[in-house]
């Protein structure tokens, strides 16, 4: 492979990564904090795609529509903590996941209610619209370095927040024992909405900004899941460090392997995923 | 001892195949149920085969659907194109090969438990369904189709045949019979027992010298095994197979099933899949956004209905008999 184009792979693969990681890092930040598996954490990638579609059709503005569908997101996370997420604390994994696959149902109903089965996409925002030349015929997008470089940015703050913070002080203290924190008087329970609203909200951010590099399709949010799930596999569970080496690893291989494998591009992942468990059962990292 | 665990299940077991043995008579030339109803036993067994990993064993699957889809394609794989094969020649050698498949998933994915297991077998599926959907070879999105139905010959003798809509009827309904006396009576057996104590408690069982690795591997061929099979009369019914079969929702969609009947009880599947699939044929028939509705009842049957409906009835007909 020459050389130039081995770095275009490269940066996708990082940037694919990246956005891996942001999703990753709130499923396995409310499994960790709360214990709950949410399976409709991929809906909300979906929702936060299809949302800033809308609202910037309709404000004329990519910046705005991402302020308000990252809101809107929020606001579905602590309505779906607060009035269905709750009954499921004292209850087997069983229950989790049969009630957020009926989520997933309810997401995907909405979806075509809504915006139809079509494949939708959302134009790049003009300020970074641009290329950057890096040979005479390869080219890279702005949009795409601006991708990686806010997963970055996001995933230093929530290094920052969970080690610095009073709220990351709780949520480490809620990943080693749940009823200790409870005892010592913390509110859990608005602890588990603020994890819960914040996990979906990344999920939905990721779904927000690969918007204008993917097409919106029915589905989508499945897809993200299960890949989602290789990530938090490799990673070991509950581990945000795990979730953000796997990532990159997950994210750098499928990418290679699709322009180099390309008849079984899509099993790769998963045979690396089989392979990892044979000798780590538990993931690169336990937490 | 009885045979049924409880009164509510020897009721529906008796009044069950009563019924089910006059329902082509009743729809005499009305196929379209039969065939509708050929496809609910069918489910069943698929189900039952779920509810005795999931509510028997304790290993919680959301990719039993992969062997669902890989019963079918073993089969259109196998088969020489252009010949009529034989029927119980070929149940035997789908059931052995896809043994042999769970035999290996089953050595990677046991190696983990609970929440862990959940996402690999879910994964797992999906690496399968990708092979599928991606593979010219066999067939992609659009999968394989199977021209001639086997014939069905044993010992000289021949009184099925697979392409009469009764006669399908009737097969399926043995198969799940079959299944049925099969799950009852090994769950009867040492090693059924064996596999209730690592249920309840692995940790004891691993103290009395049970390798409890072994006893679930078992478990998990047996199931993977029963539910090929029914993927394999799936793929007779209707002629084809395709990678839809071994998606996630069929997954979800059969655990949802296994719970709405009663997770443990066996029996529960079949009222699973028949109250299941009427009320998505009822709700698809009135509105096309029928996700809607059934995600909405999933979570109430969450919130309200623990046991399930097998629970429901054996609260009216009257206690356990144990």
């Amino acid at each position: 492979m020459e050389m130039s184009l081995f770095l275009v792979q490269l940066l996708n693969g990082i940037q694919y990564g990246l956005l891996l990681f942001l999703v990753a890092s709130g499923l396995t930040l409310v499994f960790g904090v709360m214990g709950i598996l949410n399976l409709a954490h991929g809906s909300m990638y979906m929702i936060g795609a299809y949302l800033v579609y809308y609202f910037a059709a309709m404000t004329d503005s990519f910046w705005l529509a991402v302020v308000i569908a990252s809101s809107i997101a929020m606001v579905i996370g602590v309505i779906i903590e607060r009035f269905l997420i709750v009954h499921l604390y004292k209850r087997d994994h069983l229950d989790q996941v049969l009630l957020t696959v009926g989520l997933i149902f309810i997401f995907n109903a909405a979806q075509s209610f809504i915006w139809g089965n079509d494949p939708l996409g959302v134009d790049v925002p003009e300020l970074l619209s641009s290329s950057i030349q890096i040979t005479d015929i390869v080219e890279y997008p702005v949009y795409r370095l601006f991708l990686s470089v806010l997963c970055v940015g996001i995933a230093v703050g929530m290094y920052y927040v969970i080690n610095n913070t009073k709220l990351g002080m709780m949520i480490r203290a809620g990943e080693s024992n749940r009823e200790m924190v409870e005892n010592l008087g913390v509110n859990i329970g608005t602890l588990f909405t603020v994890v819960f609203a914040v996990g979906v909200t990344l999920s939905a951010l990721a779904g927000i900004v690969s918007a204008p590099v993917v097409s919106l399709v029915p589905g989508m949010g499945e897809r993200v899941l299960i890949s989602c799930f290789v990530v938090v596999v490799i990673g070991g569970m509950g581990s945000i460090k795990g979730a953000f080496v796997a990532a990159l690893l997950v994210g750098i291989v499928d990418t290679f392997a699709s322009v180099l494998l390309p008849g079984m591009s899509s099993m790769t992942i998963y045979l690396l995923m089989a392979l990892i468990l044979i000798f780590k059962p538990q993931g690169l990292f336990k937490s | 001892m009885s045979v049924f665990s409880s009164k509510a299940e020897k009721v529906f077991i008796f009044a069950f195949f009563f019924i089910a043995l006059g329902i082509p008579l009743f729809f005499n030339e009305n196929t379209f149920y039969v065939n509708k109803i050929s496809t609910m036993l069918i489910l069943s067994i698929f189900v039952m085969s779920l509810d005795y990993l999931v509510g028997r064993t304790g290993l919680i699957t959301l990719g039993h659907a992969m062997f669902y889809g890989l019963g079918g394609y073993l089969f259109a794989i196998m088969i020489p194109e252009y010949e009529v094969v034989n029927f119980w020649l070929y149940t035997f050698y789908v059931m052995v090969a896809s043994g042999v498949i769970a035999l290996i998933v089953g050595f990677i994915v046991l190696r983990t438990s609970g929440i862990y297991m959940i996402m690999i077998t879910l994964a797992l599926a999906q690496m399968t369904f990708y092979f599928f959907a991606d593979s010219t070879e066999y067939g992609g999105l659009d999968g394989l189709f199977i021209y001639l139905k086997p014939e069905t010959s044993m010992f000289g003798l021949n009184f099925l045949d697979l392409d009469n809509e009764n006669h399908f009827y009737y097969l399926c309904l043995l198969s799940l019979f079959n299944c049925y006396v099969f799950c009852k009576v090994s769950l009867h057996s040492r090693f059924g027992r064996v596999i209730d104590a690592i249920k309840e408690n692995p940790e004891r069982a691993t103290a009395l010298g049970y390798n409890i690795f072994h006893f679930r591997l078992v478990s998990y061929v047996l199931s993977s095994s029963l539910a090929a099979y029914a993927g394999y009369l799936f793929s007779l019914q209707y002629g084809f197979v395709n990678p839809t079969m071994m998606s996630w929702e069929v997954s979800a969609s059969a655990l949802v099933m296994a719970i709405l009947g009663g997770l443990g009880t066996i029996f529960g599947a079949i009222l699973g899949v028949f109250v299941y699939e009427s009320l998505h044929y009822g709700i698809e028939h009135m509105t096309q956004y029928w996700m809607f509705w059934m995600g909405s009842l999933i979570i109430l049957m969450v919130l309200l209905l623990k046991s399930g409906i097998a629970g429901l009835i054996e609260q009216l007909v009257g206690g356990k008999r144990k």
